[in-house]
């Protein structure tokens, strides 16, 4: 099991591997706000905070949405763009405005 | 076409249409005094720059203007500070008629472009502190997201000292007379124009206007209304004044706010809100309050959901849905920002009872946190079920206290 801490809403789910974070978003009712939900508006933008090598690498249309951003912070993904692909492990994130 | 003064600054002129008739825009606004479409032309010593463009009807007044200011080719760039129709419905065929110019748009405009102009175009992207040059002018971009679309940015003309704000400090009221000082009392509609388009963006509103603050503002130029010259810093001001209005009364009171909005058939989903706001009323750090939906008005919805920091939603079902209050109750989300709202729903039913599950729902696609599911009580309550309303409102009331919630999906 992945355990997945969102750190803003306090809500820790533990989760097997290949659940996207909107699933789990949805089903454990969080408030990780989504938009346009295909990777365009950037409105579900997250910094994630510790596991991103246990999340899908980031895709092209991913990079071209946060580079589009012009931030230079660290470790942020579109949530709607992540699943888990490990089996074990800690990820934890915080909502980025 | 009304001759109208157009000259905004030396080098500044407007080539925006005027829409005196619009009396909705966008379904949900009324505009009892019309609108404006503001556009408008940047003149430097190496070319022109052409500040967003105009509703596609409104193309000829546009292009008009325009011509009687500048020829085509003299145009160096298209500035969209978004991409809305109402300002990108003259775009392909500006571009059309000036192929040289460089479009620039936001970095989040790009997908939003294709979606517009159905062919791939030549295009540049902006993000806070990239200047363009016009020889004897720099225009200087602010990335100022969600006001009131994503890929919404600024601009900042530094010789002049004019922002293009973009949507923000916009008004929809029509007056050719362009300017703040001369036109009729626009303030209820420079009001109105907040509250429907930018309050739910209130965050981002007070990072734009920490943008805003680093230059000096002689004019502001947004893409609806009057230009606003007399003393940008009213309106700047306004702005900040109420984006801040609920952060201030929350700070104040130190206390977290939980509403329990109700309606009753038969006093069952009454019973249900009393014994709920009991329950949460428990948590140290918490005021509940109880509200009857049957006689609050709009106003006072929005303002109460704007304010509790948790929702608790009751209806009775009636004929297979939650009664009309409730779902009025959740569409005044619309004028505000709901992320981190802890949401829940309940009520009594005769024989169906779909009304709880169904505005969980519809929190759910608002934006709630709703980690506790919904409760169902048939008919009159139990006192065992009354315990359970107890049970769930303390539950609301501590995850709104930062209890943390664990569970496995």
């Amino acid at each position: 099991m992945v355990s997945v801490f969102l750190k803003d809403d306090n809500i820790k789910v533990n989760v097997s591997t290949g659940k996207s974070l909107r699933e789990i978003a949805r089903k454990s009712g969080a408030s990780m706000e989504f938009g346009c939900r295909i990777g365009d508006c950037s409105t579900c933008v997250a910094k994630v905070l510790t596991g991103n090598n246990l999340l899908n690498k980031i895709n092209a249309k991913e990079l071209l949405a946060l580079n589009a951003m012009g931030t230079n912070e660290e470790n942020l993904r579109l949530m709607c763009q992540c699943n888990i692909e490990a089996e074990e492990g800690e990820i934890i994130i915080s909502y980025f405005i | 076409m009304p001759s109208i003064t157009t000259e905004i600054s030396k080098s500044i002129d407007f080539i925006g249409a005027f829409d005196p008739k619009i009396r909705t825009f966008d379904i949900i606004m009324k505009t009892a005094n019309g609108s404006s479409y503001n556009s408008y032309v940047v003149r430097g010593s190496e070319g022109v720059a052409i500040m967003d463009t105009v509703k596609k009807e409104f193309s000829g007044e546009f292009f008009k203007r325009l011509e009687s200011l500048c020829q085509y080719d003299e145009i160096k760039y298209i500035v969209l500070h978004h991409l809305e129709p109402d300002h990108s419905g003259a775009l392909e065929e500006l571009m059309h008629r000036a192929p040289q110019a460089k479009l620039i748009i936001s970095g989040r405009a790009v997908m939003m472009l294709k979606g517009i102009i159905k062919t791939d175009v030549p295009f540049e992207t902006a993000n806070t502190g990239k200047k363009i040059s016009l020889g004897d002018k720099t225009i200087e971009f602010l990335s100022t997201p969600f006001l009131h679309w994503p890929d919404t940015m600024s601009s900042y003309l530094h010789e002049d000292k004019v922002l293009f704000s973009g949507d923000v400090f916009g008004s929809h009221y029509y007056d050719e007379r362009l300017f703040d000082d001369e036109v009729g009392d626009f303030s209820y509609a420079f009001k109105y124009y907040y509250e429907h388009i930018m309050r739910p963006f209130k965050q981002y509103v007070l990072q734009a206007l920490n943008l805003y603050s680093r230059f000096e503002i002689k004019t502001i130029a947004p893409l609806h209304g009057p230009i606003l010259r007399t003393n940008p810093q009213y309106y700047v001001n306004k702005y900040e004044e109420w984006s801040s209005e609920a952060k201030f009364r929350k700070n104040t009171f130190g206390k977290k706010m939980l509403s329990v909005f109700y309606m009753s058939s038969y006093d069952n989903t009454h019973k249900m809100a009393e014994i709920i706001m009991e329950g949460a009323d428990t948590i140290e750090g918490i005021v509940a309050s109880m509200y009857d939906l049957a006689s609050l008005d709009e106003r006072n919805m929005i303002d109460l959901l704007e304010e509790s920091d948790a929702i608790i939603v009751g209806s009775p079902t009636i004929n297979g849905d939650a009664v009309k209050p409730a779902w009025d109750l959740l569409s005044c989300m619309a004028f505000l920002e709901s992320q981190g709202k802890v949401g829940a729903a309940f009520g009594s039913y005769g024989w169906t009872g779909e009304a709880p599950e169904m505005l969980h729902d519809r929190m759910r696609w608002l934006k709630f946190r709703l980690p506790v599911k919904p409760i169902k009580v048939k008919l009159i309550p139990t006192e065992a079920e009354l315990d359970g309303c107890f049970a769930f409102g303390k539950e609301v009331a501590e995850i709104t206290m930062g209890k943390m919630v664990e569970m496995e999906i």
